[in-house]
């Protein structure tokens, strides 16, 4: 099976993976009172109405006294068409909500994750080199304290001593500066060192247990005796099979600080991207926008680890096609 | 309500293991066994028998009430001291041996001390210390050896040194907003870490070790369909789908439980899968399948025991994404404001962060120095259990 | 290089290694030589230290860092005083490696043909359609078919007798003076065996190159080899020409390593007793503690001074010293059982204590 197939195959897997989250979320909201519905028959009894009446009207405005398979259809399409509603708290459709705030968290996690993608396999096989050396165990203990501490503590530690002590950051995102400005650079600064020490940690280690193997295999005495140098041999025989067990690491690290940690780094800084519009209509009981958001990041999440597996798949040539 | 599903798994699963070994029931299973009867007893008596607002103990005239979630806990508990406490007392040279091992590691014996004065903490704390009482007299009382200008607390019950308010003993990680004990809060805050960790690494390691040695014995398409499945419940984005969930239902810590566990078995069945496969071409496991022993008697008898030891690393490695998880939500404020958990405390301390930032910093300190310790924990297991796994997942 | 000074020259090798347990000596006071055109071949059990000699000449032994000491003159340059960039002029180069497991020897990210264009690139300034074509030559050369459509495979789509083709064409690429060879063809099995000794033989003709040959099959030595030095426990015991020794073994080492092969009436049961603890070296003779001739004078002192024989065929043995008696080593007649007086010619036969 070629190479072409097995991507097909994977798409296709990954297309059924997301039908089913989705459809997951489709039957969440099915069984539970819409709270539109419930908001309608409130004001009607306070205004003295028939909320009976009012909750009806609510449904029918909505399809909700559809049948099930009906209303599952329509949800699946306008999942699929990125039909995704109006936002009630933000006055603007769905999608457009999401764009915005895209534009904000993508200025932060394109640094983050090119110096977690960088940084992290070279700190890593840098630590194998010089391995229980003063500068391993420095990077070992960077790596532990990264993924042990919670990034929201750290964060309002780090705006707490460099914002409101030290005065070097400013406390609150101002959204007015250009995208490539030094003030943008400063503000984002913070929460990329925050993210960067959450997802670093593991990326390091992984690199550094792997190639720990890699530079003690026969390959290597192979590339001495051809008359490689050290740094050739590291760049080349031992950064390159490092690569396929951490692609796998990588992208789940990322992806799961991306989901989770990008949420709360956001609402601590003030940074009004995605993970603050979820929250914001978490808050707002804005069912279209937080199923928007979750979608979205469902969706980020799943395209993921479609990723994932083929740059393993391409990444080591002794995995036919045939076996995955 | 959401807490029903755990409770029907534990039993289940653990009870039917136990139960249908036909009549050679180990000790271990006949303690668990004597323990567990009288708590399901207690349970149905509370459940059955008094009302929402009677205290479980009252007919002993205690004022101490049960929530579902303790009985989880208890049973929990139980589990450990029956199937991992005891079988290490009862294999002195075994226990030995693995602790010669894991002594060479400074970091992570530090670590057990720490998750053992946790452990301690969140069991006996509540039953020795009351909970914690707002007084605003003495709000934001400094931890002991600081101080502040004494204008930041209410009234000062320390010493007062040339405008300077000191701490005391009686509060030593000082008081809150509210004038609660921040060293009380975070005793109650170990019980809700402990809970987290205990329930969910059981719920997670019942389906996880039963899914994956079935699908390892099953083989063929079934195998490759309980792979499949496997590979979803992995997709899943489980902080969004309980921030859903939270937003359509409202959600205590009885169901971040059950959805993190249920969501987040994926890994452990896999890891199982893959060890059981390896294991079963091992030759003991060849012979005694050629004596005739059943399937069952195969797995429960020599796979499961033969990776317990890797099984429990790899839980040991998941109790620190569940803890940083629930505190995420509770900082957000978003979750059961009423679960007095660390996370609560330091979106609490939040807003006094410029001049009270003992609020924050305590629990926040104490959060970090316990993932920390599941950590390495976690790290020091794997090379004292599998010394041969060191290079590859350490 | 003047005509009468060997190819490469080693004079009191002895490497070092620090360990938990104190200083490793692997090889102690070695000397050989090679010259251009012969095979000379190192034969001794596993662990006495062969393979840490040979990768000491250009310093790639790998980790623990081993100490170098002594002199390795390589035409009329000492190897272990140039600087590490020199040396990585010299490797791969000038002198080549092939080792024992080439299925590990190979990166199995990097296609073969990468692996065989990188050697050539470090060297000589080429270009990637150059280096290629070279690349494809060396692989026809080698016997690999197809050679330009193989260049973009992987090592793993290789059986191992093709995978060790394909190092030896690695090492052609700077067209070397000195070929290093640890254990080639201990991996393969007998037939490929065959026909990578072969190769090597039509290819020492074709580069004129010397071969360091390392073995612990006396059955491949028999084969290739012209002169042989016997190591144990990581001192010389016994050289000589490959006839000479095969004929007249002087060292009980020697003897019983002889007496293994089937061709002797051997059983292949191997020789008894272990090696020396390498950090704690037994007095006297090395060899002395598993030797059934061995005295009290072979107990005590350092390892004997070597002794001419025969011309060429030198021993390190208290017997044949000053004061011994060279008949309680040389008591039974000795060779092949069926009385062929040309030595064993199969290459199927190996000495039983290999235990790699």
């Amino acid at each position: 099976m070629g190479f072409g197939r097995y991507v097909t195959a994977r798409v296709l897997w990954a297309a059924v993976v997301s039908l089913i989250i989705v459809t997951v979320t489709f039957l969440l909201l099915a069984a539970a009172p819409n709270p539109a519905v419930q908001r309608a028959a409130t004001q009607a009894a306070l205004q003295g109405g028939d909320p009976a009446a009012a909750a009806e009207r609510v449904r029918e405005l909505r399809g909700l006294n559809q049948p099930l398979h009906v209303r599952y259809l329509d949800y699946i399409q306008s999942v699929y068409t990125l039909d995704w509603g109006w936002s009630q708290s933000r006055s603007q459709p769905v999608m457009e909500a999401v764009t915005q705030a895209l534009y904000y968290t993508v200025q932060y996690s394109v640094p983050w994750t090119i110096l977690t993608i960088i940084l992290g396999p070279l700190v890593g096989v840098y630590s194998a080199a010089n391995m229980y050396s003063w500068k391993d165990h420095a990077a070992t203990a960077f790596a532990f304290f990264g993924y042990a501490i919670p990034n929201f503590f750290f964060g309002i530690i780090l705006l707490l001593v460099f914002g409101v002590w030290l005065e070097v950051i400013p406390i609150v995102y101002d959204t007015g500066v250009p995208v490539f400005s030094v003030e943008n650079a400063i503000q984002l600064a913070v929460p990329v060192f925050v993210l960067v020490t959450g997802s670093i940690g593991a990326v390091m280690r992984v690199s550094r247990n792997e190639s720990a193997e890699f530079q003690n295999a026969d390959f290597m005495k192979t590339a001495k005796a051809k008359g490689v140098s050290p740094l050739r041999a590291y760049a080349y025989h031992v950064m390159r099979p490092t690569l396929v067990p951490l692609s796998t690491t990588l992208v789940g690290q990322l992806l799961a600080l991306f989901i989770g940690s990008s949420l709360l780094v956001e609402v601590v800084f003030g940074i009004p991207g995605l993970g603050r519009l979820t929250y914001e209509a978490l808050l707002a009981q804005d069912t279209n926008l937080v199923l928007g958001t979750t979608l979205f990041f469902t969706f980020v999440a799943v395209i993921g680890n479609l990723l994932e597996d083929i740059v393993f798949t391409v990444l080591d040539p002794r995995i036919s096609y045939d076996d995955r | 309500m959401a807490t029903e599903k755990p409770e029907r798994f534990d039993q289940v699963d653990w009870n039917d293991l136990s139960r249908s070994g036909r009549f050679d029931l180990s000790v271990n299973a006949l303690g668990m066994l004597a323990t567990a009867i009288p708590l399901v007893l207690l349970g149905l008596y509370e459940w059955q028998f008094l009302g929402r607002r009677t205290a479980t103990f009252e007919f002993v005239g205690l004022e101490r009430n049960l929530e579902t979630i303790d009985y989880f806990f208890v049973f929990t508990l139980l589990l450990f001291v029956w199937f991992l406490v005891l079988p290490l007392l009862q294999n002195p040279r075994m226990t030995r041996y693995y602790w010669e091992e894991f002594k060479r590691n400074r970091p992570a014996v530090v670590s057990l001390v720490w998750l053992g004065i946790v452990f301690v903490g969140g069991l006996l704390g509540p039953l020795l210390v009351s909970a914690p009482q707002q007084d605003l007299l003495v709000a934001y009382q400094p931890p002991v050896f600081t101080s502040v200008v004494d204008t930041t607390p209410a009234t000062c019950v320390g010493e007062v040194i040339e405008g300077r308010c000191h701490g005391t003993w009686q509060h030593p990680f000082g008081t809150t907003q509210g004038g609660k004990d921040v060293f009380t809060m975070i005793i109650y805050g170990m019980t809700v870490t402990m809970q987290i960790a205990f329930i969910t690494t059981t719920i997670v390691a019942a389906i996880g070790i039963s899914f994956g040695t079935l699908s390892a014995y099953a083989g063929g398409w079934v195998d490759e369909v309980m792979m499949r499945f496997v590979d979803i419940i992995l997709s899943f984005p489980t902080f969004l789908m309980f921030l859903l969930i939270l937003y359509i239902y409202g959600a205590g810590l009885g169901m971040f439980i059950v959805v993190f566990s249920i969501l987040g078995w994926g890994g452990t069945a896999r890891y199982v899968r893959s060890k059981s496969l390896s294991i079963s071409e091992e030759e003991f496991i060849q012979a005694s399948r050629i004596s005739g022993a059943s399937t069952y008697r195969v797995i429960r008898g020599h796979v499961v025991p033969n990776v317990a030891s890797s099984i429990i690393t790899q839980l040991t490695l998941l109790i620190p994404g569940f803890l940083l998880a629930e505190a995420q939500l509770a900082f957000l404020g978003i979750g059961d404001s009423s679960v007095p958990s660390w996370g609560q405390l330091i979106s609490a301390g939040r807003s006094d962060l410029s001049f009270a930032p003992w609020i924050v910093l305590a629990p926040g300190i104490v959060l970090f120095l316990t993932i920390l310790a599941f950590n390495f924990l976690g790290d020091a297991l794997l090379d004292a259990l599998n010394p041969e796994a060191e290079a590859e997942n350490g | 290089m003047s005509s009468d000074q060997p190819l490469l020259e080693v004079e009191d090798l002895t490497t070092t290694f620090s360990t938990d347990d104190g200083t490793l000596t692997a090889v102690d006071g070695v000397d050989f030589s090679v010259d251009t055109g012969e095979t000379v071949c190192i034969v001794g059990e596993s662990g006495s230290g062969k393979t840490v000699a040979t990768e000491s000449i250009t310093k790639i032994i790998k980790t623990p860092p081993g100490h170098v000491e002594g002199s390795v003159r390589y035409e009329g340059r000492d190897l272990l005083s140039l600087p590490e960039p020199k040396l990585r002029e010299i490797r791969g180069n000038e002198i080549a490696h092939i080792f024992q497991n080439p299925q590990e020897a190979m990166n199995h990210c990097y296609t073969v043909g990468w692996q065989i264009a990188e050697a050539l690139q470090i060297h000589q300034d080429v270009s990637d359609e150059a280096a290629r074509a070279k690349a494809v030559d060396l692989l026809d050369r080698v016997g690999i078919a197809n050679a330009s459509s193989r260049f973009d495979d992987y090592p793993h789509e290789f059986s191992g007798g093709q995978k060790q083709r394909v190092m030896i064409a690695m090492a052609l690429v700077g067209d070397p003076d000195l070929l290093i060879a640890d254990e080639p063809t201990t991996a393969l099995d007998v037939t490929v065996q065959a026909q990578i000794l072969k190769l090597l033989d039509e290819l020492q003709d074709e580069f004129d190159m010397g071969i360091l040959f390392v073995t612990h099959d006396l059955g491949v030595v028999a084969q290739i080899a012209d002169r042989i030095v016997v190591m144990y426990a990581g001192k010389v015991m016994e050289r000589g020409g490959v006839l000479d020794i095969f004929d007249n073994p002087a060292h009980p080492y020697t003897q019983q390593l002889l007496e293994c092969l089937p061709e002797f009436g051997g059983t292949g049961g191997g020789i008894p007793g272990t090696l020396p603890d390498p950090h704690d070296p037994p007095d006297g003779c090395r060899f002395a503690p598993r030797c059934e001739y061995a005295e009290e004078a072979c107990r005590t002192g350092g390892q004997p001074e070597e002794i001419e024989v025969a011309p060429g065929q030198r021993v390190s043995c208290v017997h044949y010293g000053p004061g011994g008696s060279p008949s309680v080593v040389r008591s039974e007649e000795f060779g092949p059982a069926n009385g062929d007086e040309t030595g064993p010619t199969g290459g199927e036969s190996g000495v039983g204590p290999a235990d790699d």
